[in-house]
Protein backbone atom coordinates (compact mmCIF):
# COMPACT_ATOMS: atom_id res chain seq x y z
CA UNK A 1 0.00 0.00 0.00
CA UNK A 2 1.59 3.73 -1.32
CA UNK A 3 1.53 6.27 1.92
CA UNK A 4 2.81 9.48 2.64
CA UNK A 5 3.40 11.90 5.45
CA UNK A 6 0.69 14.67 4.24
CA UNK A 7 -1.55 12.28 2.28
CA UNK A 8 -5.25 13.07 3.47
CA UNK A 9 -7.80 10.45 3.74
CA UNK A 10 -11.35 9.92 2.63
CA UNK A 11 -13.78 12.46 4.83
CA UNK A 12 -16.21 10.29 6.97
CA UNK A 13 -19.37 12.46 7.17
CA UNK A 14 -22.73 12.13 9.35
CA UNK A 15 -25.37 14.17 9.72
CA UNK A 16 -26.59 14.70 13.20
CA UNK A 17 -29.83 13.12 13.57
CA UNK A 18 -32.18 11.09 15.87
CA UNK A 19 -33.06 8.61 13.34
CA UNK A 20 -29.50 7.78 13.35
CA UNK A 21 -28.45 7.69 16.91
CA UNK A 22 -31.27 5.80 17.93
CA UNK A 23 -29.73 2.95 16.34
CA UNK A 24 -26.73 3.54 17.87
CA UNK A 25 -28.41 3.56 21.43
CA UNK A 26 -30.20 0.37 20.58
CA UNK A 27 -26.75 -1.48 18.86
CA UNK A 28 -24.72 0.06 22.18
CA UNK A 29 -28.00 0.10 24.70
CA UNK A 30 -27.09 3.93 25.41
CA UNK A 31 -30.53 5.59 25.97
CA UNK A 32 -29.78 8.26 28.51
CA UNK A 33 -32.44 11.31 26.98
CA UNK A 34 -29.84 13.95 26.27
CA UNK A 35 -28.88 11.89 23.32
CA UNK A 36 -32.88 12.33 21.49
CA UNK A 37 -34.26 14.82 24.15
CA UNK A 38 -33.17 18.71 23.21
CA UNK A 39 -34.77 19.71 26.60
CA UNK A 40 -32.89 17.52 29.12
CA UNK A 41 -29.95 18.84 26.67
CA UNK A 42 -30.81 22.29 27.69
CA UNK A 43 -31.29 21.58 30.96
CA UNK A 44 -27.90 19.96 30.93
CA UNK A 45 -26.47 22.93 29.65
CA UNK A 46 -26.21 21.89 26.16
CA UNK A 47 -27.42 23.73 23.45
CA UNK A 48 -29.57 20.91 22.06
CA UNK A 49 -29.48 16.79 22.12
CA UNK A 50 -25.89 15.73 21.55
CA UNK A 51 -24.23 12.13 19.81
CA UNK A 52 -22.78 9.46 22.28
CA UNK A 53 -19.45 9.91 22.31
CA UNK A 54 -18.94 6.16 21.43
CA UNK A 55 -20.40 6.81 18.08
CA UNK A 56 -17.74 9.68 17.37
CA UNK A 57 -15.13 7.34 18.29
CA UNK A 58 -16.65 4.37 15.87
CA UNK A 59 -16.89 7.23 13.05
CA UNK A 60 -12.96 7.72 13.80
CA UNK A 61 -12.45 3.75 13.04
CA UNK A 62 -14.67 3.67 10.28
CA UNK A 63 -12.36 6.72 8.44
CA UNK A 64 -9.49 4.57 9.21
CA UNK A 65 -10.91 1.48 7.97
CA UNK A 66 -12.37 3.07 4.86
CA UNK A 67 -9.08 4.57 3.96
CA UNK A 68 -7.08 1.23 4.86
CA UNK A 69 -9.72 -1.53 3.38
CA UNK A 70 -7.78 -5.17 4.52
CA UNK A 71 -4.60 -4.38 4.11
CA UNK A 72 -4.03 -2.91 8.38
CA UNK A 73 -5.32 -3.32 11.36
CA UNK A 74 -6.15 -0.23 13.92
CA UNK A 75 -3.37 -0.58 16.30
CA UNK A 76 -4.27 3.02 18.44
CA UNK A 77 -7.08 5.82 18.41
CA UNK A 78 -6.70 8.76 21.07
CA UNK A 79 -9.32 10.97 21.64
CA UNK A 80 -9.58 14.33 22.92
CA UNK A 81 -13.13 15.21 23.20
CA UNK A 82 -13.75 19.23 22.85
CA UNK A 83 -17.59 19.94 22.19
CA UNK A 84 -20.59 18.11 21.84
CA UNK A 85 -22.29 17.39 18.55
CA UNK A 86 -25.33 18.84 18.53
CA UNK A 87 -28.72 17.39 16.38
CA UNK A 88 -29.00 19.18 13.30
CA UNK A 89 -25.41 19.87 12.67
CA UNK A 90 -23.22 17.74 10.22
CA UNK A 91 -20.15 16.28 11.19
CA UNK A 92 -16.74 15.84 9.45
CA UNK A 93 -14.25 13.27 10.57
CA UNK A 94 -10.97 13.62 8.58
CA UNK A 95 -7.38 12.76 8.91
CA UNK A 96 -3.90 13.34 7.63
CA UNK A 97 -0.61 10.90 7.67
CA UNK A 98 1.66 12.37 9.78
CA UNK A 99 4.29 9.74 10.37
CA UNK A 100 5.25 6.07 8.90
CA UNK A 101 7.52 3.90 11.10
CA UNK A 102 9.16 0.87 9.51
CA UNK A 103 10.48 -1.62 12.43
CA UNK A 104 11.32 -4.92 11.61
CA UNK A 105 9.83 -5.55 8.59
CA UNK A 106 6.54 -4.10 9.70
CA UNK A 107 5.43 -0.77 8.75
CA UNK A 108 2.64 1.51 11.21
CA UNK A 109 0.81 4.76 10.13
CA UNK A 110 0.18 7.60 12.24
CA UNK A 111 -2.21 9.93 11.61
CA UNK A 112 -3.90 13.65 13.07
CA UNK A 113 -7.38 13.59 12.69
CA UNK A 114 -10.49 16.37 13.39
CA UNK A 115 -14.08 16.55 13.71
CA UNK A 116 -15.60 19.47 12.69
CA UNK A 117 -18.87 20.24 12.36
CA UNK A 118 -20.67 22.51 9.89
CA UNK A 119 -20.39 25.68 12.52
CA UNK A 120 -16.99 25.25 12.46
CA UNK A 121 -16.89 23.62 16.13
CA UNK A 122 -13.96 21.63 17.01
CA UNK A 123 -15.62 18.50 18.24
CA UNK A 124 -12.68 16.16 18.91
CA UNK A 125 -9.15 15.73 17.88
CA UNK A 126 -6.91 12.42 17.94
CA UNK A 127 -4.12 10.93 16.93
CA UNK A 128 -4.13 7.16 15.72
CA UNK A 129 -1.86 3.98 14.81
CA UNK A 130 -2.53 1.50 11.85
CA UNK A 131 -0.35 -1.15 11.57
CA UNK A 132 -0.14 -2.23 7.70
CA UNK A 133 0.34 -5.91 6.76
CA UNK B 1 -5.28 26.41 48.32
CA UNK B 2 -8.14 24.30 47.41
CA UNK B 3 -8.92 21.09 49.36
CA UNK B 4 -7.74 18.09 47.68
CA UNK B 5 -10.90 15.77 46.39
CA UNK B 6 -8.98 12.69 46.68
CA UNK B 7 -9.43 11.31 49.84
CA UNK B 8 -6.65 8.64 51.55
CA UNK B 9 -9.68 6.05 50.93
CA UNK B 10 -9.83 6.78 46.87
CA UNK B 11 -6.01 6.73 46.38
CA UNK B 12 -6.26 2.87 48.09
CA UNK B 13 -8.71 1.62 45.21
CA UNK B 14 -6.26 2.51 42.30
CA UNK B 15 -5.50 -0.31 40.28
CA UNK B 16 -8.21 -2.32 41.67
CA UNK B 17 -10.82 -4.16 40.06
CA UNK B 18 -13.96 -2.61 40.45
CA UNK B 19 -16.22 -4.15 37.79
CA UNK B 20 -16.31 -7.38 36.21
CA UNK B 21 -18.50 -8.24 33.32
CA UNK B 22 -18.58 -11.21 31.14
CA UNK B 23 -20.32 -11.43 27.65
CA UNK B 24 -22.61 -13.54 25.88
CA UNK B 25 -21.30 -15.52 23.11
CA UNK B 26 -20.96 -12.46 20.33
CA UNK B 27 -23.73 -13.16 17.75
CA UNK B 28 -23.13 -12.73 13.72
CA UNK B 29 -26.49 -10.63 14.23
CA UNK B 30 -24.58 -8.33 16.80
CA UNK B 31 -21.91 -7.59 14.59
CA UNK B 32 -24.30 -7.01 12.15
CA UNK B 33 -26.73 -4.94 14.03
CA UNK B 34 -22.86 -2.48 15.04
CA UNK B 35 -22.34 -1.91 11.97
CA UNK B 36 -25.58 -1.13 10.55
CA UNK B 37 -26.30 1.52 12.98
CA UNK B 38 -22.31 3.40 12.83
CA UNK B 39 -22.29 3.41 9.10
CA UNK B 40 -26.38 4.62 8.99
CA UNK B 41 -27.85 5.75 6.47
CA UNK B 42 -24.91 3.40 3.93
CA UNK B 43 -24.69 -0.07 3.64
CA UNK B 44 -21.51 -1.15 5.93
CA UNK B 45 -18.46 -2.45 4.44
CA UNK B 46 -19.13 -6.32 2.87
CA UNK B 47 -16.54 -7.85 5.13
CA UNK B 48 -18.89 -7.23 8.44
CA UNK B 49 -21.71 -8.67 6.63
CA UNK B 50 -21.25 -11.13 3.94
CA UNK B 51 -19.68 -14.16 5.23
CA UNK B 52 -18.82 -15.84 1.99
CA UNK B 53 -16.89 -12.49 1.26
CA UNK B 54 -15.48 -12.34 4.71
CA UNK B 55 -13.86 -15.96 3.84
CA UNK B 56 -11.66 -14.50 1.52
CA UNK B 57 -9.72 -12.10 3.18
CA UNK B 58 -7.02 -12.67 5.86
CA UNK B 59 -9.35 -12.80 9.16
CA UNK B 60 -11.36 -15.73 7.54
CA UNK B 61 -14.74 -14.74 7.95
CA UNK B 62 -16.71 -11.96 10.08
CA UNK B 63 -15.18 -10.60 12.53
CA UNK B 64 -16.26 -7.33 14.96
CA UNK B 65 -14.95 -4.48 13.79
CA UNK B 66 -12.49 -3.13 17.04
CA UNK B 67 -14.77 -0.36 18.03
CA UNK B 68 -17.32 -3.19 18.87
CA UNK B 69 -19.48 -3.12 22.59
CA UNK B 70 -19.94 -7.13 23.11
CA UNK B 71 -21.91 -5.86 26.61
CA UNK B 72 -24.88 -4.00 25.23
CA UNK B 73 -28.16 -5.43 26.44
CA UNK B 74 -27.68 -8.11 28.48
CA UNK B 75 -24.57 -10.17 29.37
CA UNK B 76 -23.73 -13.26 31.06
CA UNK B 77 -22.33 -11.73 34.45
CA UNK B 78 -23.60 -9.98 35.62
CA UNK B 79 -27.07 -11.31 35.16
CA UNK B 80 -30.13 -9.21 34.30
CA UNK B 81 -31.19 -10.41 38.38
CA UNK B 82 -28.27 -8.72 40.05
CA UNK B 83 -27.40 -5.15 41.02
CA UNK B 84 -27.52 -3.20 37.80
CA UNK B 85 -24.54 -1.29 36.90
CA UNK B 86 -23.52 1.12 33.86
CA UNK B 87 -21.10 0.78 31.18
CA UNK B 88 -20.44 4.24 30.86
CA UNK B 89 -20.58 6.03 34.64
CA UNK B 90 -18.56 4.91 37.54
CA UNK B 91 -18.48 5.51 41.21
CA UNK B 92 -16.18 4.59 43.62
CA UNK B 93 -18.62 3.51 45.82
CA UNK B 94 -18.46 0.07 43.64
CA UNK B 95 -15.25 -0.73 46.08
CA UNK B 96 -16.98 0.53 49.26
CA UNK B 97 -15.50 4.14 49.09
CA UNK B 98 -17.31 7.31 49.74
CA UNK B 99 -16.93 9.02 45.90
CA UNK B 100 -16.61 13.22 45.98
CA UNK B 101 -19.46 15.38 46.22
CA UNK B 102 -19.83 16.81 42.41
CA UNK B 103 -22.27 18.78 40.49
CA UNK B 104 -21.21 16.91 36.74
CA UNK B 105 -19.15 14.64 35.24
CA UNK B 106 -17.74 14.75 32.02
CA UNK B 107 -15.75 12.07 29.40
CA UNK B 108 -12.62 14.49 28.25
CA UNK B 109 -10.30 11.29 26.80
CA UNK B 110 -11.02 8.15 25.15
CA UNK B 111 -7.54 6.59 24.99
CA UNK B 112 -7.55 2.82 23.17
CA UNK B 113 -4.61 0.49 22.31
CA UNK B 114 -5.36 -2.69 20.07
CA UNK B 115 -3.27 -5.68 19.87
CA UNK B 116 -4.89 -7.06 16.31
CA UNK B 117 -6.77 -9.79 18.25
CA UNK B 118 -10.25 -10.35 17.17
CA UNK B 119 -13.44 -10.58 18.32
CA UNK B 120 -15.64 -13.29 16.18
CA UNK B 121 -18.47 -15.02 16.67
CA UNK B 122 -18.86 -17.69 19.37
CA UNK B 123 -16.35 -15.17 21.58
CA UNK B 124 -16.99 -15.02 25.20
CA UNK B 125 -15.49 -11.47 26.18
CA UNK B 126 -14.32 -11.01 30.01
CA UNK B 127 -13.71 -7.04 30.85
CA UNK B 128 -12.40 -5.09 34.26
CA UNK B 129 -12.66 -2.03 35.00
CA UNK B 130 -10.06 -0.24 37.07
CA UNK B 131 -9.17 3.82 38.20
CA UNK B 132 -5.82 3.82 37.35
CA UNK B 133 -5.36 7.71 37.85
CA UNK B 134 -6.63 10.89 39.73
CA UNK B 135 -5.10 13.98 38.98
CA UNK B 136 -6.86 17.48 39.68
CA UNK B 137 -6.70 21.12 37.94
CA UNK B 138 -7.99 24.44 38.66
CA UNK B 139 -10.58 24.98 35.68
CA UNK B 140 -12.89 27.16 34.55
CA UNK B 141 -15.95 25.72 36.46
CA UNK B 142 -13.58 25.77 39.24
CA UNK B 143 -11.55 22.97 40.97
CA UNK B 144 -11.98 19.77 39.05
CA UNK B 145 -11.06 16.28 40.14
CA UNK B 146 -9.71 13.82 36.68
CA UNK B 147 -10.11 10.19 37.25
CA UNK B 148 -8.68 7.73 34.26
CA UNK B 149 -10.75 4.97 34.05
CA UNK B 150 -9.10 1.72 32.88
CA UNK B 151 -11.06 -1.00 30.85
CA UNK B 152 -9.43 -4.00 29.34
CA UNK B 153 -11.25 -6.76 27.49
CA UNK B 154 -9.71 -10.02 26.97
CA UNK B 155 -11.12 -13.42 25.34
CA UNK B 156 -12.28 -16.34 26.77
CA UNK B 157 -8.36 -17.83 25.89
CA UNK B 158 -7.42 -14.71 27.95
CA UNK B 159 -6.04 -13.31 25.21
CA UNK B 160 -5.80 -9.56 25.72
CA UNK B 161 -8.14 -7.99 22.76
CA UNK B 162 -8.20 -3.90 23.96
CA UNK B 163 -7.50 -1.18 26.49
CA UNK B 164 -9.19 1.61 26.62
CA UNK B 165 -8.31 4.39 29.32
CA UNK B 166 -10.98 6.83 29.70
CA UNK B 167 -10.69 10.08 31.61
CA UNK B 168 -13.43 11.97 33.62
CA UNK B 169 -14.06 15.34 34.87
CA UNK B 170 -16.02 15.66 38.39
CA UNK B 171 -16.67 19.54 39.62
Amino acid sequence: MQVSVGDTLPEFVREGTVDHWNRFAAANYEFAAHHWDDAVARDEGFPGAFAMAPLQQSFIYAMLRGWMGDQGRIEAVNIKLRSPFIRGRTLTTSGEVTGIIERDGSRSVEFNITQTDDQDTLVSEATAVVGLF
Amino acid sequence: MTRSMVTDEMRSIVGKVMRETVSHPISLADIRKWVMAVYYPDPPPRQFWDEAFAATLPQGGIVAPEDFNPFAWMTAQPTPLDPPISQTAFSEAELGVDPPAYKAMLLTDIKTRHNGQAMRPGDVIRSTHKITDYFEREGRMGHMLYTTLSHELTNQDGAWIRTTDSVLVRY
